[in-house]
């Protein structure tokens, strides 16, 4: 696994997040997230189950607007960003769900290549080898005509990362991609996931409970906590951290719960 | 925040109260639907670009009803010449035909085949989308920029729209012969089958055949819509889609009572 020292050179995309807010009823999930992600950055997000990770990433990808706060996405405003039409966006956002949200009718390969074959900007033959190359880059040659309930939980979150990488997106953001996988598959994503970070230099924003993952493989991580981003330090720095939470999650981490 | 939670808690709801809840509920649902349905039919305009899925679909909807299509129809076409040659048989047997052939194509036939439609494929349709829905796959096709509706509910849409009226021409064809086959063999009936059919050809007009096929096509498009709506708007798990898709059927089944009446209503008000 690499760690933070060397800069991407080319591909990734700027985000901010400024005030951000989204309540559901009564109740305000997030409340005020500040965030800003270098192009090129691996960002981790860490907190407590039900603090709003996912939110923050329905709200990043645009599958909710927030209830107040502005997103810029590669020097664009979310909204703006998102009403451009597909075959003329600048640039390109991917989302690996945390159940991986393969299409359980289609085969891998259909998966991997859905979004290229819907947006009809590529030739047949050009999809196929796409497809080809994203499936290698997760070592999962031979997979193409296999249904997503053929494969183990590891296979189809690989999957569903081939599937992103498949539209070379500037910007991926991973809902808990090692989630109930065991050490040895986490660490299988931990390195795909920092060879996307040197081979194509996207951004990428990691939503994990795994720590050591996290200060393995991140630029920085940032911990969301009550609504809001409460730190956002390189892991060296994280260390040394006086956060009660921070604290409370290396703590954890070390007793390796 | 436990004790601003406590300060929450609503009350139960009264029998009123219940009741303007379900109201809304009902008024949310049919809302949904009608937005639905206005986009399914936006997203029509993509059917030649995208005629490979309206087949695939056509063709589940075709497994799903032929059989016990036919099953139905040709019980129902014998049951029905059973039942009235009884209560003829002093009068006049020579209607037995056209009570046959306008109770199929005017009401059994479209009825019986969008109640098939919507049970068999309409709930399929349901459990579908209710589960993308709940596994994110609905949320994953957003996310790359692909419509739900256009990708999903319209050929299901146009499928279910095309294949019901095809449906009950075939019911109506098939419960038409029932008829006859009862004719033909019950030694109580003396009418012949050529008379059967031809006082049925003399009474059963074009129109009446038209009738049907219009109600199927309505029918058809509720039968896909209402179950697409369940699914789409499915929360909370394996449990979730159980409720959507019976939901679904209740739905559709109730929604096409109702056009039934307004269609049938409508037509004599013209006339
Ligand atoms: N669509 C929604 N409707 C209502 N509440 C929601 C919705 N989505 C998330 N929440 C609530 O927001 C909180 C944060 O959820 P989530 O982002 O999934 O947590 P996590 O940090 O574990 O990913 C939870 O309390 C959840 O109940
Ligand atoms: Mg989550």
């Amino acid at each position: 696994m690499t760690s933070g020292s060397q800069q991407p050179k080319r591909r990734g995309v700027a985000l901010d997040l400024r005030g951000v807010r989204r309540s559901y009823g009564g109740a305000e999930v997030l409340r005020g997230v500040d965030l800003s992600v270098n192009a090129g950055e691996l960002l981790a997000i860490v907190g407590q189950s039900g603090t709003g990770k996912s939110v923050l990433l329905r709200q990043i990808i645009g599958l909710e607007r927030p209830d107040a706060g502005r997103i810029t996405v590669g020097g664009l405003e979310l909204p703006r960003y998102l009403a451009i039409p597909p075959e003329e966006k600048p640039f390109r956002i991917a989302m690996v769900f945390q159940n991986a949200a393969l299409l359980a009718s289609l085969t891998v390969a259909e998966n991997v290549g859905l979004r290229l074959r819907e947006h009809r900007r590529h030739r047949p033959d050009e999809i196929e080898a796409i497809i080809h190359r994203v499936l290698a880059d997760v070592e999962l040659e031979g997979t193409e005509a296999k249904l997503p309930s053929e494969l183990s939980g590891g296979m189809r979150k690989r999957v569903a990362i081939a599937r992103a990488l498949a539209v070379d997106p500037e910007l991926i953001l991973y809902d808990e991609p090692t989630a109930d996988l065991d050490p040895i598959l986490t660490q299988q994503i931990g390195e795909l996931i920092g060879r996307i970070r040197t081979n194509r230099g996207s951004t990428q924003i990691i939503v994990t409970h795994n720590l050591p993952l996290a200060r393995a493989i991140a630029d920085r991580i940032a911990v969301l906590d009550q609504g809001r981003i409460v730190e956002c330090s390189t892991p060296a720095e994280l260390a040394a951290s006086r956060q009660p939470l921070t604290r409370e999650f290396l703590r954890a981490a070390a007793l390796g719960v | 925040m436990a004790v601003e939670a406590i300060g929450r808690v609503p009350r139960r709801p009264g029998p009123i109260g219940r009741l303007g809840a379900g109201l809304l509920d009902v008024l949310q649902v049919l809302g949904e639907a009608a937005s639905l349905f206005t986009a399914a039919v936006r997203a029509s305009a993509f059917v030649p670009v995208d005629r490979q899925r309206v087949v695939v679909q056509m063709v589940r909807v075709g497994t799903d009803t032929l059989s016990i299509g036919a099953l139905l129809s040709v019980f129902v076409g014998m049951v029905l010449v059973v039942q009235a040659a009884d209560q003829l048989r002093e009068v006049n047997e020579s209607v037995l035909g056209p009570i046959v052939g306008l109770a199929m194509t005017k009401e059994l036939g479209p009825v019986m085949m969008a109640f098939l439609l919507a049970g068999r494929a309409g709930s399929a349709m349901a459990a579908e989308l209710g589960s993308m829905t709940v596994y994110d796959e609905i949320n994953a096709l957003r996310t790359m920029d692909i419509d739900p509706v256009r990708f999903l509910v319209m050929p299901r849409f146009v499928a279910a729209t095309l294949a019901l009226p095809l449906l009950i021409l075939y019911s109506d064809f098939i419960g038409v012969w029932g008829g006859a086959l009862v004719v033909a063999i019950d030694p109580a009936i003396k009418l012949t089958t050529n008379e059967y059919f031809a006082r049925m050809l003399e009474w059963v007009h074009f129109s009446d055949v038209v009738i049907g096929l219009v109600k199927g096509l309505m029918f058809g498009m509720i039968a896909s819509v209402v179950p697409c709506t369940f699914g789409l708007r499915t929360r909370g798990g394996t449990e979730g889609i159980a409720t959507a898709t019976t939901s679904a059927v209740v739905w559709s089944f109730i929604l096409i009572l109702v056009f039934d009446f307004l269609i049938v209503r409508g037509s004599f008000a013209v006339n």
